[in-house]
């Protein structure tokens, strides 16, 4: 078959035209995709506020808390939970021996702290650590390994708030203490391990914070002016 | 009459009413809520008067932001600081108890003289006058250069701005070293000799960009603890490696995804190793190397330091990229492994992490590859790995060291209190001392051209007799010193007068003639510098404790009695501020420019340079340092804006284990304690945990002598004897044929064993490697 000089115009119009085609498509799609183009900046991975991280870390317990019998010697007493502090929101001491010097984190530590649990070895419940992501547990926790000191100290550690401090009759107690490294409530306020008089009685209401308040870091002093 | 019943019955019933609501809304909660128990109203108390103020910690390198609670005109609880970009809220075991040191009962609140072999209180007025009247009673007699001062990197920037312009300014002797020497030397020569500027390009926000971090000889867990933890958050959130580098077990290995052991001073044949195979294996960044660096060697067979008087030069010589590459081929991985003890394949393996176009690399170290008597050359050759790879400069890609001291960077490497060194620059430059003398007012022929000793040698001299006088301010070096007997006996000789500054009772004190109570910390105004080039103010929080007083103005007035007052024009409201002012004149220009007294006031610290409003935070890069040229790299320490890539041989320790010394003696710190303890061992938290010193055996070496934890153990070596209770199997663990002891115990001072041999670059000397007899006791 010979092509004739129509077809060769006809062909070449044709291929044109798909040519063009292609041009104007992949212009107008890169165009379009230059619009639907992601800025990662924008989406980069962002801290939540420290205060509001860990808030709901172990509302999946909170029915086992919730369901848990009240038990008749509780273990832990706050007087305890204090003493074992050098100061109110120190990190706590070891009060026990270190079964394993040999290991770190997630195969020592965080065994008995990272969900809690009877320890037969220490005839007592674990109590659950606040932040377990925190790893390198001794970094803030030490053991005791002498009981006699070095050199007296006079140094007096900043006391606990109160911890009955509703202010009306009967409205929910403000959280006594700073949040910071304990924004998980339930670790320690719930669960076997909790001293009993800061245990919550209904720890399935897992939004804590939407009935007990933070007293605020530092108060900021404002007063509306007056006309005068 | 009936108003006034009204009135009452008014408020009966108020009362009544309020009650019946309160109790209705009790009910009604409680029909709402059944298991919520509401508790009495009992008003809201809290501790009103606490506030917190802002600090960098008192102890390490690191430089964590804390929040100090006070109350009462008294330090009373710490929390991390979250708005601080170093440590992000949270501190370790030592930051956290950190206000306790304050208030150890045993501080020293009088200054005490020495009189017929007894302490006397004297007023500081008294102190000050004898102090005065004795350095210029020396002078006098024997020659400025017969008196020496020796700091600290725990002194604030003020008290070493303060120093220099006294000693080297004021009286005109170079006579001025720091404890810096003992821990920072190397990784400061390191920088100077491959970069010809001092302190890292990089910055802590690199933790948040690598992919791998290898750390070497540097037991981060315990020693940074903080900066460990954030790179075991980038771990858990981006997956990245934490390779281990290191002569023996710690936390750190157990916490690294991979821990590789080498032998003592093998590091210097696996740094070459990992060359070899970067270059033989096709991995270099040709056009990076071709662009901006260059090859350079040194002077080998350098010595070690130990004859008095030592003296070294290096002399840099010139070589090609081919020269390096046939120097490597004694590193071969097969060769190197004999060396160094590292296995072939994990040789390849760290050369290909570290090559891997695809991998962000940031390597950390600090005291391995500093207290070491090629401290130098390990310091370059780490460089020369993330030179040759292009690593560096760049989010992510940082070879980081790391320091020890809260201000070791700040104070003794910025402000320059080392013997050879201006606030800018060295005396050897007459440039730099013109500059020193016009903003000090001094003339330029004051401040002497000569360094005179470092360190080691300034304990020699004193042990000699050439220097008759040394006042030691922050420092503990009666615990610190190594080889100490032989120091400790100088500093007793007849003739010898030594003032310490100190806050308690230490083994410094017990040799003083007389005794200087300081101001601790946030007792006092000042700034340190941390190691990542960041200035962090602290103001005074707490009145000094009796006649404490700053070390700062403890050399003010000092100087003011030896006539030198017009060098100190200044109040004791206004002079940390005015010190910033005069210091920071050093340091214009966009390759060290420094914020102001009030953005450092008002934030929680700013890395310099400080251009614009702008921190700088990695240098030798156009894209994020003003002082650099061009778009890309630019090393601008040096003339030719090139990094050097230097070609260092192997060579052995100057004491290795023999016949009758069978075992390496390392030593070095715990997480708990904090060098020499004088500070944490007064922190009942931190004692308790940590009471007292010990040798760390490895399993096996400890069953063939039938040691077990706890067990006495004698310690020997050529210079001194210990016996310390053994540890095994514990915390850390040795290979065999090593063993470890930390050195913070002044009742067990393990620096009578070790070796004064140092760097023949740095003058750094060698803590981690000695030859010792070990025997159950």
């Amino acid at each position: 078959m010979t092509i004739k000089p129509k077809q060769h115009i006809l062909i070449f119009y044709i291929v044109l035209l798909m040519a063009s085609a292609i041009v104007v498509l992949n212009f107008s799609m890169l165009v379009e995709q230059e619009e639907a183009q992601v800025d990662e900046e924008l989406f980069a991975y962002v801290e939540p506020l420290p205060f509001e991280s860990g808030v709901f870390e172990r509302a999946g317990f909170a029915l086992s808390y919730q369901n848990m019998p009240d038990d008749e010697n509780p273990q832990r007493s706050l007087d305890g939970y204090y003493k074992r502090r050098a100061f109110s929101g120190a990190p706590p001491i070891i009060p026990h021996v270190i079964l394993n010097e040999n290991t770190f984190g997630g195969k020592a530590c965080l065994q008995c702290h990272q969900n809690g649990g009877y320890v037969e070895q220490f005839k007592a419940f674990a109590p659950v650590t606040p932040h377990p992501e925190l790893i390198n547990c001794r970094q803030c926790h030490v053991p005791v390994k002498s009981s006699s000191l070095f050199q007296a100290t006079a140094f007096e550690g900043l006391k606990a708030n109160q911890i009955h401090n509703s202010a009306l009759e009967g409205s929910p107690p403000i959280i006594p203490h700073t949040l910071q490294m304990r924004e998980n409530c339930l670790a320690c306020h719930a669960g076997p391990a909790a001293p009993k008089a800061i245990r919550v009685t209904h720890p399935e209401r897992v939004n804590c914070r939407s009935c007990h308040a933070l007293k605020p870091l530092t108060p900021i002093e404002w007063t509306r002016p007056t006309n005068e | 009459m009936e108003r006034k019943a009204y009135t009452v019955k008014d408020h009966s019933r108020r009362n009544f009413l309020k009650q019946l609501a309160a109790t209705s809304a009790i009910s009604a909660a409680t029909a709402m809520l059944p298991k919520v128990t509401f508790g009495g109203v009992e008003k809201f108390t809290g501790n009103d008067k606490l506030t917190w103020k802002k600090s960098p910690c008192r102890f390490c390198g690191v430089g964590c932001g804390l929040l100090i609670g006070l109350q009462n005109g008294k330090a009373v609880a710490v929390k991390g600081d979250p708005d601080s970009p170093v440590n992000k809220g949270l501190c370790c075991v030592k930051g956290y108890h950190s206000v306790m040191a304050l208030y150890g009962k045993d501080r020293l609140r009088k200054p005490l003289v020495k009189r017929n072999g007894k302490w006397v209180e004297v007023t500081m007025t008294e102190a000050l006058d004898l102090v005065a009247n004795k350095m210029k009673e020396t002078i006098d007699k024997h020659g400025k250069d017969a008196v020496a001062m020796y700091g600290s990197g725990q002194w604030t920037i003020p008290d070493g701005y303060v120093a220099s312009k006294f000693m080297k300014g004021g009286i005109g002797t170079n006579n001025l070293e720091a404890n810096a020497r003992l821990c920072m030397a190397s990784a400061v020569t390191g920088f100077m000799t491959s970069f010809g500027l001092d302190e890292p390009m990089g910055c802590y926000e690199d933790i948040d960009h690598a992919d791998v971090f290898v750390l070497w000889g540097n037991n981060m867990a315990e020693m940074h603890p903080v900066l460990f933890s954030r790179l075991l958050d980038q771990r858990l959130k981006r997956k990245s490696i934490i390779i281990d580098l290191g002569t023996r077990t710690t936390r750190t290995s157990l916490a690294a995804d991979k821990a590789i052991l080498f032998q003592p001073q093998g590091d210097l044949a696996l740094a070459n190793a990992i060359c070899y195979e970067i270059i033989n294996n096709g991995w270099v960044n040709r056009s990076f190397i071709e662009k901006h660096c260059v090859f350079k060697k040194g002077k080998t067979n350098i010595g070690y330091g130990l004859e008095d008087n030592f003296q070294f030069t290096d002399e840099p010589g010139d070589i090609s990229f081919n020269d390096f590459k046939n120097f490597l081929n004694d590193y071969a991985p097969a060769k190197a492994s004999a060396l160094c003890g590292v296995s072939v394949k994990d040789i390849k393996y760290l050369a290909q992490l570290y090559a891997d176009p695809n991998k962000k690399v940031m390597s950390l170290w600090c005291m391995g590859p500093n207290q070491h008597t090629r401290g130098t050359w390990i310091n370059n050759q780490i460089y020369n790995i993330h030179l040759l790879t292009g690593k560096i400069s760049t989010p992510g890609n940082s070879p980081f060291s790391l320091t020890g001291q809260p201000s070791a960077c700040g104070t003794v490497r910025e402000v320059g209190t080392l013997t050879h060194l201006l606030p800018h620059g060295t005396v050897t430059n007459e440039k730099d001392r013109k500059l020193a003398a016009e903003i000090w007012k001094v003339p330029v022929e004051k401040i002497p051209a000569k360094p005179t000793f470092h360190t080691v040698e300034m304990f020699r001299a004193l042990d000699r007799g050439e220097i008759k006088f040394m006042w030691i301010q922050v420092t503990n070096p009666m615990v610190s010193m190594p080889n100490l007997k032989r120091y400790r006996n100088g500093a007793l000789k007849e003739d010898r007068f030594i003032v310490v500054s100190d806050v308690y009772p230490t083994p410094t004190t017990d040799v003083a003639d007389v005794i200087l109570p300081s101001a601790m910390w946030i007792e006092r105004e000042g700034m340190f510098g941390n190691s990542e080039r960041r200035t962090q103010h602290f103001e005074k929080m707490i009145e000094p404790q009796g006649e404490c007083l700053s070390d700062t103005w403890q050399i003010i007035e000092v100087a003011k009695r030896m006539g030198y007052g017009n060098l100190f024009p200044w109040t004791k409201e206004n002079h940390i501020e005015e010190i910033w002012k005069e210091y920071t004149r050093f340091h214009h220009g966009p390759e060290h420019a420094m914020a102001s007294y009030q953005e450092l006031k008002a934030r929680p610290g700013i890395q310099w340079p400080y251009v614009n409003g702008k921190e700088t935070k990695w240098r030798y890069h156009a894209k994020y340092d003003p002082a650099a040229k061009g778009d890309s790299f630019d090393f601008y320490g040096k003339p030719d804006g090139k990094a050097w890539i230097w070609a260092r041989p192997f060579e052995p320790a100057p004491e290795v284990p023999d016949k009758e010394y069978p075992y390496w003696l390392c030593t070095g710190r715990v997480v708990e304690h904090w060098h020499t303890g004088s500070m944490t061992r007064r922190i009942p938290v931190l004692h308790q945990a940590v009471p007292h010193a010990y040798v760390e055996l490895n399993v096996q070496d400890a069953a063939n002598m039938n040691i077990r934890t706890g067990d006495k153990v004698k310690l020997v070596s050529r210079r001194g004897e210990l016996v310390l209770p053994a540890s095994v199997n514990e915390r850390g663990q040795p290979p065999r044929g090593q063993v470890f002891v930390p050195f913070f115990d002044e009742g067990l001072l393990i620096n009578e064993l070790t070796i004064d041999a140092f760097c023949p670059i740095s003058r750094e000397p060698e803590y981690k490697k000695c030859a010792v007899k070990v025997m159950k006791a």
